[in-house]
């Protein structure tokens, strides 16, 4: 019997365990030294995979939350018995570290016995643990985690997790939050089961913290279903192949997963590599930029990703924990050495390294304001990308919206009086395009997975709102020899006043392209009252907007960058693009150096293809002036005062992309 | 459907065919001189895949059933038709009732081969279709596709009108600018329309009113409206399924069309029905308007015959577990009825296509016969999903395969026989088999050829396993309360795995499994699944209106199934609702009996949910309220079926027809196993495993210390020992 192959040694030992920064002694099963059966590895892998999925379907079907069901805004997953992660369901990427971290500090927290690698750690069956501390799960309050701790007898073995995004946990609503207390309840580390007895004072104290108790008893009941039947499964699992077999698997499965990562990060040039790029603001400093810098080191088959120069903790609520911070970089580098590779598991990890002191923007302290967690580090992610580019161009994307374009609603329903809270965003935008393949359009952002815009005919039907539009934004993408894909436009109009929130970043720091791609346009949000023209917001952030019967809001999302130099897509593609209507016949002179035949319209090839060469042997201008967007585009009058500006062969493309 | 080769769409050319399709299509040049002059008394079910085209048919005069299975003939799909129901001994001319299941439609939609599409729809959405739920299942894939929609942007055309969520007209319909549309539809030369207004579910004045223009500016179009398919809410989920409709159609149109004449031609005068995808038939007319509804027509046919063989046998719960080449299917009986979905994803759930119609709640996985076994980079052992298919098939074949496959890992452990397969008509070559699995399996891992083999088919079969958790334990139902009914050409080779690994006590080997969904269509009646969105809560239903809606329902379904159904008693209708507590988003269907209507109980009403809820998530909340979302009605059309007669009873017992060395995993070993011959197997005759029973497409593994047993109407059926 084989087992899957230990990877070759590595060049620093330094880079071999970098991950878990709580250093809990690991029990001795989760790294067994005895050599798992190839077959039931498989039949554990699969099986880890199904309990995951299982989990989530079981959540999602029964939650109360539109944030949950449609928007799919959880986790869930096994861990083991040091919280390394196990399998983890197709949730939230950015949430990757979160539960684990947490169940880390959930066995700090109720063992004494932990540090000396005992079992006996005050988790007892029937124990249900619960806790939303920010700084733990790196997120915001509204994420409420849940761990039940899996035995075999009095042996812990492994633990089963969800957490789940409460559509309210109290705090101040219609305002940007400045620290934690004001953004609701915070509940610490406990058990919400002691050994199968509910904690019914914890109960009654969520319930008078938040504004709709229906709903948040609901989630914590689909969330309870959901643990409870990830841990049946996974005892099942155990009573039927052994528990030791199982964890032999489980330790093989990891190990495999470091494997192919490492082989892949060999595969990367060694070398330093940086980029950087910026926020817009937080919301409360107007205008002023967060710089997000990143130092990635690849030497033999490990990496090192340093956040060290990404800007300190904010004033206003862009913060999010080391946990984020830390589960950035990991979503980045599993995107790059084992994007299909399932469960997703902690072995992916084990050739990263991450540096990121406390303190900064992705690894705020307390009492930094968390409400919008899930915005900066998706920047990061891209950043990395953009680090990388030059090492592996194959492999990575340009920039993309990077925001969840969500908008925050609440209102008193007009059929009952009573609150609702609505998120009407979720419209997907444009994302960068890739060596060989356009970017894809009204796609989630990175942050966000299998998340679901939300039916507008079930919105109308359940909210006093009509949608006027929804659709693909013309000319947003950014150009190159492969084009960055569509950003959308949605426009909700009220029927009966609400109070609107937006709160969305990468307006002005727009999507960049890669080798000479250019940057597509920058999220927007506006705001139309009665027929005079739409107010729009050069930052973003719209706070406690109240809008009357008739007055809508309208969210844009950004394009995807373009990757590769325009003047090289081929007209074929262009034409297309023209003939679909994504793009418009101004972009394809101005960007693309397309000629129009003036009878016909038609593209004219030969006269195309003659500006082009020209245009290329000429090395390009550099843009002096950012020109927004397609509306901009539109007024220049004629397309040769364009071709100045557009035609650039710049990855420096002078402007607020970053 | 599912073969033990394949059921994949098969290339139009036959240049590299294999040897053994090319043997089976010489067949095909049947003697169609002969008649007879009969009064038609046969009922003929043909069940074509991309492969195989298999015909059941039964003779309601004597009593039997005959048998064809033929080559699919994709150029002209009717010509295997007519040819398989010559190889079942059966003549056109006296066909009553011909019954009908395909692939056509998905392998149209999957093949991108419909016709040009357009699309009308409301002012503002015509990206709706593009945009989709902007979802990324493909969470860490930088290099992810989204679904490709069916009709392009340009052929996507907005209307100004608009219906709110109440149904009520914000926007009138502006017929002068449909007029004008038609004329640009006629001049790019569209061949199919589909029409999706928003809030069409609530009212269809608009989607009706937009057709008829259409039908009359454009005679010679498609026309589909959303309406007509989907009365449900989801305006992205509904578009798809229309524009899926209006792009099939005039395909399906022709290829239901051919059938018909070349049958009237062959001076068939009975009814032609179609197979839907919620397992009922409808009647040719209305098969060539909603095309869509026989989307999943073969895989649904399978449970439905499931379904009746639990009927014949006294079951109430059965899991219908069907194993082909390329993918293995389940679907569930429970209490007697077979459980319904709402949508299915046309090409899988990460870059699928929805279809929101109703429809037997099957779930797929990619595991077959013909998965491929392979070693992944830093040494796991992998099975599927890719898959040798039907060519070049598994390495025993012979036919240029070179990945060792389940199949290959059968025959090394005995389970097959090299010269038994498809009747002796094929045979298999251990040889290559054993090499193929030696050097890419057992040898890189340093295990035994026998352990790589049983490795692999474990491991297939956990994966199956997931399969039946998930129409089973997602479903809050305990898999090991259900019997297994398994067929398709691999299924009798594995359910004893399966059914093990699940703790399921018994399952049941159907005569002829290869042909299971086609002896399903011959069991399935007349059904009509109608859906209304209709958002209420529970304590203010007014029972005056819900009674009326059913009732428009259930006189709408009975009105489409009048013209075949004369008899008013045996149309049976049964009410259902989709609720969930208040707040939640996805509901749960449940089962409403009509005296809660009669009682006006919504205590009971409330009560019915709670439980079900309880059932289904392991957790309820009596407390809350609860709301309606849609109600359903089922209206059933109840077809003479064939009587199943109990065949004779064995006078002796079962003797083999041989015996050979079949591996059933250690300690055992190797063990010298009897193999009987099906054909001579009779009501009564037990065999105590191991054992194997082989017939034409299929060969049934009876694990050491399980026990079959032969029933009255020659169903194996197998009691799986308690491990």
């Amino acid at each position: 019997m084989a087992i899957a192959k230990k990877p070759a040694k590595k060049a620093k030992p330094a880079n071999k365990r970098t991950i878990a920064r709580r250093s809990i002694p690991k029990p001795a099963s989760s790294r067994s030294p005895r050599r798992a059966d190839p077959v039931v590895t498989e039949i554990v892998r699969n099986s880890v995979v199904a309990i995951a999925e299982e989990m989530k379907t079981n959540l999602l079907r029964t939650a109360y939350s539109m944030v949950i069901y449609e928007a799919q805004d959880f986790t869930v997953g096994l861990f083991g018995a040091n919280g390394d992660i196990i399998s983890i369901g197709i949730g939230l990427p950015n949430f990757i570290r979160g539960i684990s971290d947490t169940i880390k500090a959930m066995l700090v927290h109720y063992g004494p016995d932990a540090e000396r690698g005992g079992t006996n750690i005050g988790m007892r069956p029937g124990d249900v643990l619960i806790t939303n501390d920010a700084y733990l799960t790196g997120s915001h309050l509204n994420h409420i985690t849940l761990v039940v701790p899996i035995f075999d007898g009095k042996r812990l073995i492994a633990f089963s997790a969800c957490m789940a995004h409460w559509a309210d946990i109290g705090g101040a609503l219609n305002i940007v939050t400045r620290d934690i207390y004001s953004e609701g309840l915070q509940v610490p580390i406990l058990k919400i089961y002691d050994a199968g007895k509910l904690n019914v004072d914890l109960l009654s104290i969520i319930k008078m913290n938040v504004r709709i108790p229906d709903r948040a008893i609901g989630d914590l009941h689909a969330q309870m279903a959901a643990v409870r039947t990830g841990a049946k499964r996974f005892s099942e699992l155990a009573g039927r192949y052994g528990t030791q077999a199982v964890l032999n698997g489980i330790a093989a499965i990891m190990d495999h997963s470091e494997a192919l990562a490492r082989k892949q990060v060999r595969s990367i040039p060694d070398g330093i590599y940086e980029a950087e790029s910026f926020m817009d603001d937080d919301g409360v400093d107007s205008g002023k930029r967060i710089r997000i810098r990143v130092k990635i080191t690849v030497k033999g088959d490990g990496m090192t990703i340093d956040l060290s120069d990404v800007d300190a903790q904010v004033k206003g609520f862009f913060n999010s924990g080391e946990a984020a911070g830390r589960g950035c970089c990991q979503v980045a580098f599993k995107c790059l050495t084992s994007a299909l590779e399932k469960p997703v598991n902690e072995g992916s990890f084990r050739p990263l390294k991450i540096i990121l002191p406390l303190g900064k923007v992705v690894s705020a302290v307390k009492p930094a304001a968390m409400r919008r967690w899930m915005t900066y580090p998706m920047t990061v992610v891209d950043t990395i990308f953009k680090a990388l580019a030059p090492a592996i161009p194959q492999r990575v994307i340009a920039g993309h919206h990077a925001d969840l374009m969500s908008a925050l609603i609440n209102g008193n329903h007009p059929e009952d009086g009573k609150l609702y809270i609505l998120y009407g965003g979720l419209i997907g935008g444009g994302w960068g395009a890739r060596y060989g393949m356009d970017g894809s359009s009204a796609t989630i952002c990175i942050n966000d997975g299998d998340t679901h815009n939300s039916p507008l005919e079930q919105v109308e039907a359940k909210y006093p709102v009509v949608v006027d539009r929804y659709g693909l934004r013309e000319d947003s993408p950014g150009a190159g020899k492969w084009q960055g894909g569509l950003g959308t436009e949605k426009v909700v109009r009220a029927t009966h006043e609400f109070m609107f929130n937006a709160q969305v970043e990468r307006v002005y720091c727009r999507p960049w392209g890669l080798f000479g791609g250019h940057p597509g346009a920058g999220n927007q949000v506006g705001v139309q009252i009665k027929a005079e023209p739409e107010i729009k917001f050069p930052s973003g952030k719209v706070l406690g907007r109240l809008l009357k019967p008739g007055e809508a809001y309208i969210l844009r999302s950004g394009g995807g960058g373009g990757y590769g130099i325009p003047l090289e897509r081929p007209i074929d593609k262009i034409e297309d693009d023209l003939r679909e209507g994504y793009i418009t016949r101004q972009r394809a002179e101005g960007c693309y150096g397309v000629i129009f035949d003036a009878k016909t319209g038609a593209i004219d090839r030969a006269a195309t293809e003659a500006r082009r060469a020209k245009l290329l042997a000429s090395g390009m201008p550099m843009q002096r002036n950012d020109i927004e967007d397609a509306a901009d585009v539109k007024n220049t009058e004629d397309a040769t005062e364009a071709e100045g500006r557009f035609l650039t062969r710049g990855q420096l493309f002078p402007m607020r992309c970053c | 459907m599912s073969e033990g080769i394949c059921r994949q769409a098969e290339n139009n050319e036959n240049a590299c065919e294999p040897a053994i399709l090319r043997r089976l299509r010489q067949d095909q040049t049947g003697d169609f001189s002969y008649m007879t002059s009969k009064a038609p008394s046969f009922r003929v079910a043909a069940d074509v895949g991309g492969t195989f085209t298999d015909v059941v048919t039964f003779d309601e005069a004597s009593g039997k059933t005959f048998y064809g299975k033929t080559l699919t003939t994709p150029h002209k799909l009717v010509d295997g038709i007519v040819t398989g129901v010559l190889k079942a001994d059966t003549v056109i001319r006296d066909t009553r009732l011909f019954l009908h299941g395909t692939t056509i439609a998905i392998n149209t939609i999957l093949e991108r081969s419909g016709a040009r599409t357009a699309l009308l729809t409301t002012e503002g959405f015509r990206d709706i279709y593009e945009i989709g739920r902007v979802n990324r299942p493909q969470a860490y894939n930088l290099f992810f596709k989204k679904h490709q929609p069916l009709i392009r942007r340009s052929l996507r055309f907005e209307v100004n009108e608009r219906i709110n969520a109440r149904g009520e007209v914000i926007k009138a319909l502006d017929e002068a600018q449909l007029i004008a549309l038609a004329a640009q539809l006629r001049e790019l030369k569209i061949e199919a329309v589909a029409i999706l207004f928003f809030h069409s579910y609530m009212n269809p004045d608009h989607e009706l009113r937009a057709k008829q223009l259409i039908e009359q500016h454009c005679p010679d179009m498609f026309v589909s409206a959303s309406h007509e398919l989907s009365k449900e809410y989801r305006e992205f989920e509904r578009t798809s399924t229309v524009a899926a409709n209006a792009y099939i159609g005039p395909r399906i149109k022709t290829y239901l069309g051919e059938i018909q004449d070349r049958f009237v031609a062959e001076k068939f005068n009975g009814s032609f029905f179609v197979v839907q995808s919620n397992g009922g038939l409808f009647d040719v007319a209305r098969a060539q308007r909603e095309c869509i509804r026989m989307l999943e027509s073969g895989p649904a046919a399978g449970v439905i015959g499931a379904k009746a063989l639990c009927d014949r046998l006294g079951l109430r719960n059965a899991i219908a577990f069907d194993m082909g080449g390329t993918t293995a299917k389940a679907g569930v009986v429970l209490d007697g009825e077979v459980m319904m979905a709402g949508n299915i994803m046309v090409g899988g759930y990460d870059e699928g296509l929805p279809i929101q119609i109703p429809l037997i709640d099957t779930q797929e996985v990619g595991t077959g016969g013909g998965s491929i076994a392979r070693i992944e980079e830093g040494g796991g052992l992998r099975v599927g999903p890719q898959s040798a298919g039907a060519a070049p098939g598994p390495v025993c074949y012979d036919l240029g395969g070179e990945q060792p496959t389940v199949t290959d890992a059968n025959l090394i452990l005995g389970r097959l026989s090299a010269d038994n397969f498809l009747g002796g008509e094929m045979k298999l070559n251990v040889d290559k088999a054993t090499r193929a699995l030696r050097d890419n399996i057992a040898k890189p891992m340093g295990i035994s050829l026998t352990e790589a083999a049983d490795g692999i088919i474990r491991i297939a079969a956990t994966t199956m396993s997931h399969v039946v958790t998930r129409v089973t334990t997602e479903r809050g139902l305990d898999a090991g309360d259900f019997a297994m009914v398994a067929y398709g050409g691999a299924g009798p080779l594995h359910a004893c795995i399966v059914a093990r690994e699940l703790r399921i006590p018994k399952v049941i080997i159907p005569p002829s499994p290869g042909h299971f969904s086609a002896f399903g269509m011959l069991m399935a009646d007349l059904r009509w699944d109608l859906v209304r969105t209709w958002f209420k809560h529970v304590d203010q239903i007014e029972f005056g209106e819900i009674d009326r809606i059913y009732s428009d329902m259930e006189v709408e379904g009975t009105r489409l199934l009048k013209r075949d159904v004369r008899d008013r008693k045996r149309i049976v209708c049964t009410r259902a609702a989709d609720m969930r507590y208040v707040g939640q988003e996805h509901p749960v269907t449940v089962e409403l009996p009509v005296a809660l209507f009669k009682k006006k109980d919504r205590a009971g009403l409330k009560k019915h949910f709670d439980d079900v809820h309880m059932l289904r998530y392991g957790f309820n909340a009596p407390k809350e309220p609860a709301e309606i979302v849609s109600l359903h009605s089922s209206v059933v059309g109840t077809l003479d079926k064939p009587a199943a007669r109990p065949m004779s009873k064995a006078i002796k017992p079962a003797r083999p027809a041989m015996k050979r060395k079949v591996f059933f995993g250690e300690p055992a070993g190797y063990v010298i196993t009897p193999v009987y011959a099906r054909t001579e197997l009779a009501p009564g005759q037990k065999i105590r495993g191991p054992a194997l029973v082989e017939e034409y497409a299929s060969t049934t593994v009876v694990f050491p210390k399980d026990v079959l047993e032969v029933s009255r109407f020659g169903d194996l059926v197998i009691t799986i020992a308690r491990s």
